[in-house]
């Protein structure tokens, strides 16, 4: 391997990527624009439902009679803004289904053993599960129950004798000690970490395949395995061009979306008073940084094994796909608690591991002996995945891109029946 | 038949293409050329590359709209009529791919019934075109997987797929061994006895000599010449047609070195 | 002529094995697999967190009674909850205590810290009780787990307390018997089945179409492209219109065979019991609902073929059109979603919005709310949407440049001015992200001031400034920058205020009806535009400016481009609006803001100068503002009726007025889209 070929041909596969000037304007431009007008998106939504929920009056029909004692009850339901009671309803069951109805109230005196407390009724709430009015219909109609049922357990309570301390008990409080800070590291840190996984693979992705087969498509293929470089040099420069626009499209992507999230999220989050803080601190950036180009590296090398074998772009794309689901895997594993740091046990899992490592070091926790393991089993991938894409494009069909045989005939004559 | 060896198969009047391009400004690929084709002749077009060959047999086949002129085929005319043109037409160039993941057979059958060659007769029409051709052993064979010259076999008999009388070859012997070009030589004489008019385009001089009975000479985009060899070589004195057309090329560079139009910026204030 | 071609395409598809295989097959298969593989995920994750040993410790005044409650509280399910609670006991006085408990709890090795104290004033109980404070931390599953199990145990123990003391001073009955609430869903499964299967049924249909289609659209135009078969096929008898008909009807039938293979495939996975549907739900369709639901997936088809050969048809290679597909799928799932919002019912506007109707017209099919003839409209919107992108992909195909390797067609050079027009709208939607941008990354260091001074200055000036130079234009006709006729001046003066109410009260008709705003929204907002500033600096920056400034980035760059496209000029005019709307960013902004580009853009056309519109910008923006702004008139008070009236009339009385000046250069004459001198010096 000569590392001046290296660079020479680094430098030629990046010029003509950058030369195309389509690809780079909306591949830089698109993920700017799409975050923020997503977000806007959302935003709008979210307000236009919160506007809609607000505006719904619950429609409810009441029945039956309350024991005199408990007329306030029926008062207080009709004094609720958010709720209208309606007074001539033909045939209220029907109505439900059809939807002009949200729910039917209904008073009984109570029946049994629990009618021995004087003036005790039952509720009952007829309303329809698959109507987002009507279950919010019956909520309403059920906390305003359990507010006028505290009240009367305390004047109860006050007739009975028992004094206020016995009522009570005891206080029963919750304290979050997290700060704002903590719970936006713990979302971001999982968000990222999918988040750069998905785009470095997807970063990759079109170049692995175009500086493959698309330049088999092209017929540029033939001219650059006659020049007078080493063909280890050009797999090595193919591959670090590869890993390199991974790199980049991970880095822009974080970027754009860690720019706009929090400029959206505020106005969203303000209303619970929850606040979106993000610092990352150097240190943090760094092995985000170090944690994109380990993944850069490791999906590179995946895919162009797998591109090798394709003999035009479509081809490719097609083969490089079960990579693409290879990689979601630890994604969808990679959901665990989120008190989990990386381990000694979990570092030793590929791409697992440099998810968790991304979480932890968003959220303030190094381990240093699992990034440490995580690097050496990542080297080991990458070095193994490379020795298999150089193996491959050292026979010849692979090298002129006449091979029209499937992966798994190719497993089966050469790789095995040689090894 | 009979009555069409008077008109014309092909008729080209002032026929113009301008071009626009980002450096260079207004270009006239095209300048006003006129010329006929008759059923039963080869019509050759003679240029260098840039020459304003394949835009015109482009503008012929409908696929670019002429900036001004008119030309017609068969009576049709190619702006107003581009259907009618192109069911009369075959078009073959370097840049008419073939579908790769078509056998032969089905590709002849696709292109013949897209032309709307009648249903009832495309087998048979197939049938006689892979006997032709000598198609039949790969006729089954996926078109990616055919070597170049079975490609250029394959991608002749779909030219021809629907019988049409006009047919247009351009540049079609590049990149061809000699073998495949002397076949692509033999067949174009083939149609030519068939009655067919055939627009015939290179910058290759011996072929032009040898297969076309008229010869136009196209220079950044006009015309400079047009007549038979014999016709030519009288008015310039010259026997062989490389020494003609560098004659004519050389008496309009040198005189009138930038032909009017071909660089005109007429859009560019100040400059 | 179509079967013929049709018949190749999907012949030619089926052969590609491979990509049939990983595009269609191999998805069959792994969806179930990666939800089983979900399924085991969070189980195992629900398990970690179940069985986990929570560690607890006990600080403040009263911890002794606390301690004795929490293990009291905890003893009440200890047959039940598989969890266990230890009690870490901590050394040293109580403050060492209850700042190494604390330490212990962020670090982890603590879940949940109890705080057992005396109440005091400022907690503001209503009865003097002892108080337990759980101390937990929400960024933490463990934590968070724990502090709800010790609260659920601590409120039962409090219940029960409660409960006793009352039996002992003579409640006959227990406290949960009294009032009791009994809550019965009348909805059957199948009913909450079908509101279900409404909700996510477009959104799958479309996700499945758009990806089955993918498989042949990028390869049928943009893929053609490439290998250079398009041009072969278009020297073929097949018209354009055949090629695209027939190309689109591919893309469809694939599409349509994967959502079936995709339906089938779950109806097996949901008989063989690998997944399950949620408890509770069932799925019941009569055959009259299927073909109204089939019915209305036709357009829906259409549109997604149609847009995905308008993608393939514009990008120049295989690679571009897959740059373009994300952004695609975005664009179509969001307004699939339209159905998902709560009371969005399928009369009212909703059908006029492309997929966003047809997704409410499904729901309305499955939820029993049919209306023929609001389906009908939502049916229309998107059909005749997928229409006017299929003339689009029909005259990309006969663009030049897909075969000319001379890269420019006619109108593409032409000096730049005759390509203005085709691309003013993406300069303006970089306008749009930039002053969006602007909003949202600076907005609070620039202050509103600075916000309006660079988008104003910046953007829109700077903007159009650099069109007019980039496509060397004359700013004379694309500014309008000539002399109206005089009865334009009165006219604006009638015109300007009569439009803001008719506007406000049109606004708000919307605002009720179609667009209902939250109250809190408006509020903030308009807290937001209450400025410190002086009478006269609020009117130099939110009149004066934009009055200048933003009729000359709409009413002139961006309505002059709009009129050399599109053919009528009122069809200019509601764009021009549109645009202008979407510029006030927020979704509520949209309506009257649009409806005053309207008025303006009429203002620019009919006078053929833009200085009456800006006028009438001024002072819409100072009436709007100023009299509320200085206290003198009240926002709360509402227009009567007959003041709408009466700003009606005034308003066609403008109109009428609006002239165009006696110059003759041709204000009122439209400058002819074909002469290429029009736009130039």
């Amino acid at each position: 391997m000569n590392w001046r070929e290296i660079g020479i041909l680094y430098r030629h596969e990046l010029r003509s990527a950058l030369r195309e000037r389509t690809i780079v304007v909306n591949g830089i431009l698109i993920p700017i624009f799409l975050y923020p007008v997503m977000l806007w998106g959302m935003f709008t939504a979210v307000t236009f439902v919160q506007g809609l929920n607000e505006g719904f009056t619950s429609r409810v029909v009441v029945e039956g009679q309350l024991p005199a004692l408990n007329t306030e009850l029926r008062d207080s339901l009709a004094t609720l803004p958010d709720l209208r009671i309606e007074d001539d309803v033909a045939e209220p069951r029907a109505a439900i289904a059809e939807g002009r109805l949200d729910a039917i109230v209904t008073f009984s005196p109570a029946q049994g053993d629990v009618g021995v407390l004087p003036g005790n009724f039952r509720v009952d709430i007829a309303y329809d599960g698959s109507e987002t009015r009507s279950v919010n219909a019956r909520d309403r109609v059920e906390s305003a129950v359990d507010r006028w049922r505290s009240g009367w357990l305390e004047e109860m309570g006050d007739d009975l004798g028992l004094d206020v301390e016995d009522r009570a008990v005891f206080a029963l409080t919750s304290e979050n000690v997290s700060t704002a800070r903590d719970v936006s590291e713990q979302v971001l840190g999982y968000m990222l970490s999918v988040f750069l996984i998905i785009m470095v693979a997807v970063g990759c992705f079109i170049p692995a395949v175009d500086t493959t087969a698309g330049e088999r498509e092209r017929s540029t293929w033939e001219t650059l395995m006659t020049v007078g470089a080493d063909r280890g040099s050009i797999v090595v420069a193919k591959y670090l061009y590869v890993a390199t626009l991974g790199i980049v499209a991970g880095a822009l992507n974080v970027i754009a979306l860690m720019v706009s999230i929090g400029a959206v999220l505020e106005p969203l989050l303000g209303e619970s008073g929850a606040s979106l803080e993000v610092a990352l601190s150097p240190m943090a950036a760094l092995v985000m940084v170090g944690a994109a180009s380990l993944l850069a590296l490791t999906f590179a090398a995946a895919m162009m094994v797998f591109a090798s074998f394709a003999r035009s772009f479509k081809d490719g794309q097609a083969m490089v796909s079960p990579v693409m689901w290879l990689i979601f895997l630890p994604i969808l594993l990679g959901g665990e608690g989120s008190d989990v740091n990386l381990s000694v046990n979990t570092a030793v899992v590929p791409l697992l591991n440099v998810s968790m490592m991304i979480r932890d070091a968003i959220r303030g926790v190094f381990v240093w002996e699992g990034i440490a393991i995580t690097l050496g089993v990542s080297i080991v991938l990458v070095t193994v995945l490379l020795l298999l894409a150089r193996r491959i494009l050292s026979f010849e069909e692979f090298l002129t891109g006449s091979f029209d045989g499937s992966f798994w005939r190719f497993a089966k004559d050469r790789l095995l029946t040689r090894g | 038949m009979t009555t069409q060896l008077h008109t014309p198969a092909v008729r080209v009047r002032d026929l113009r293409k301008t071009f626009y391009e980002e450096e260079r400004g207004e270009i006239a690929a095209v300048d006003g050329i006129s010329f006929d084709a008759v059923p039963g002749e080869v019509f050759g077009l003679l240029g260098a590359n840039g020459a304003g060959k394949t835009t015109t047999l482009r503008m012929l086949s409908t696929v670019l709209r002429p900036t001004g002129g008119s030309a017609s085929v068969m009576g049709h005319d190619v702006v107003d009529e581009g259907g009618k043109v192109r069911q009369n037409l075959g078009f073959y160039s370097a840049s008419t791919a073939l579908y790769p993941r078509l056998t032969a057979r089905e590709t002849l059958e696709f292109f013949a019934r897209i032309n709307g060659y009648p249903e009832d007769r495309v087998q048979a029409r197939v049938d006689q075109l892979v006997d032709r051709f000598g198609i039949r052993e790969y006729e089954h064979g996926r078109v990616e997987k055919l070597s170049s010259g079975m490609k250029q076999k394959v991608s002749i008999a779909r030219t021809i797929a629907h019988d049409p009388p006009v047919l247009i070859f351009d540049e079609p012997t590049v990149g061809l061994d000699v073998m495949n070009a002397i076949e692509m030589v033999r067949v174009i004489d083939d149609l030519k006895a068939d009655g067919k008019a055939v627009l015939y385009s290179s910058h290759i001089m011996s072929e032009v000599e040898k297969l076309c009975d008229r010869i136009g000479i196209l220079h950044r985009g006009r015309l400079l010449a047009l007549g038979t060899l014999d016709e030519l070589r009288k008015k310039t004195g010259e026997h062989y047609l490389e020494e003609i057309f560098v004659k004519f090329v050389t008496e309009v560079s040198g005189s009138d070195a930038v032909v009017p139009g071909a660089f005109g910026q007429i859009d560019r204030p100040g400059s | 002529m179509i079967g013929t071609l049709l018949r190749n395409e999907l012949r030619m598809l089926l052969r590609d094995t491979r990509t049939i295989l990983i595009a269609v097959v191999a998805p069959l298969v792994i969806l179930p697999a990666y939800i089983l593989l979900m399924g085991v995920v969070d189980e195992r994750e629900a398990e970690r967190i179940e069985s986990a040993t929570y560690d607890w410790t006990i600080v403040g005044a009263e911890a002794e009674w606390g301690e004795a409650t929490v293990r009291e509280a905890l003893s009440l399910a200890a047959d039940s909850a598989p969890a266990s609670f230890e009690l870490t006991t901590l050394e040293g006085d109580a403050e060492r205590r209850e700042a190494l408990a604390d330490s212990l709890l962020r670090a982890g090795d603590l879940q949940v810290v109890v705080l057992a104290r005396p109440s005091v004033p400022e907690d503001s109980l209503d009865a003097d009780t002892p108080l337990l404070s759980l101390r937990y931390r929400s960024d933490s599953d463990l934590s968070r787990a724990a502090r709800d199990r010790l609260s659920e145990q601590l409120r039962e123990l409090r219940e029960r307390t409660r409960d006793a003391r009352f039996r002992e001073a003579g409640l006959p009955v227990d406290r949960d018997e009294v009032a009791v609430v009994t809550a019965a869903n009348v909805a059957t499964a199948e009913d909450e089945g079908g509101r279900l299967l409404a909700r996510v049924l477009l959104p799958f249909v479309v996700l499945l179409m758009l990806g089955g289609g993918s498989i042949i659209a990028a390869d049928t135009i943009s893929g053609e492209k490439e290998r250079g078969t398009l041009e072969t096929l278009l020297t073929s008898a097949a018209g354009r219109r055949d090629i695209v008909r027939a190309k689109l009807l591919a893309i469809i039938v694939v599409g349509l065979a994967v959502v079936l293979v995709n339906v089938l495939n779950l109806a097996l996975y949901l008989t063989i019991g690998i997944l399950d549907l949620p408890e509770g739900l069932a799925l019941a369709l009569d055959p009259a609902q299927l073909a109204l639901l089939v019915l209305l997936l036709v357009p829906m088809a259409g549109l997604v073929a149609a847009a995905l050969l308008l993608v393939s048809g514009v990008s120049k290679s295989y690679r571009e059109y897959q740059l373009y597909s994300p952004v695609l799928f975005i664009a179509f799932l969001l307004p699939t979603l339209a159905a998902v919002l709560p009371g969005i019912e399928l009369n009212s506007a909703v059908v006029a919005v492309p997929i966003a109707g047809l997704s409410v017209a499904t729901s309305a099919v499955l939820s029993g709310d049919w209306q023929p003839l609001w389906g009908l409209a939502a049916f229309g919107s998107t059909g005749l949407t997928a229409l006017f992108l299929l003339r689009r992909v029909e005259v990309v195909l006969s663009n030049e440049r897909l075969i000319s390797n001379a890269g420019w067609d006619e109108a593409d050079f032409r000096g730049g001015a005759a390509q203005f027009p085709r691309h003013v709208l993406t300069w303006f939607l970089g306008f749009w992200v930039l002053f969006f941008l602007v909003s949202l990354w600076f907005g609070q260091t620039l202050g509103v001031r600075g916000q309006i001074v660079v988008n104003l200055v910046g953007v829109f000036l700077g903007g159009s400034a650099w069109l007019i130079h980039r496509y060397r234009l004359d700013p004379v006709p694309v500014l309008s920058l000539r002399t109206p006729g005089w009865t334009s001046w009165p006219a604006v003066l009638i015109g300007a205020p009569s439009f803001l109410v008719l506007g406000m009260g049109i606004a708000q008709l919307v605002n009720t009806y179609l667009f209902p705003i939250p109250q809190s929204v408006l509020e903030s907002f308009a807290r937001g535009l209450t400025l410190d500033l002086g009478v006269l600096q609020l009117v130099f920056f939110l009149a004066v400016l934009p009055g200048i400034l933003e009729e000359i980035a709409f009413r002139g760059v961006l309505l002059h481009g709009l009129r050399r496209r599109l053919a009528s000029p009122w069809a200019a005019a509601v764009a021009c609006g549109v645009i202008f709307g979407l510029f006030h960013v927020s979704l509520f902004r949209i309506v009257p803001t649009g409806l005053l580009g309207i008025a303006l853009a009429v203002v620019v056309i009919r006078t053929g100068s833009i200085y009456p519109a800006m006028l009438w910008h001024f002072l819409n923006n100072a009436l709007a503002l100023v009299p509320t702004e200085m206290g003198w008139i009240d926002p709360e008070v509402a227009v009567p009726g007959w003041g709408f009236a009466l700003a009606a009339g005034g308003v066609v009385i403008s109109y009428l007025l609006l002239r165009p000046g006696s110059d003759p250069s041709g204000a009122a004459k439209r400058p002819d889209r074909s002469d290429p001198a029009a736009g130039r010096a």
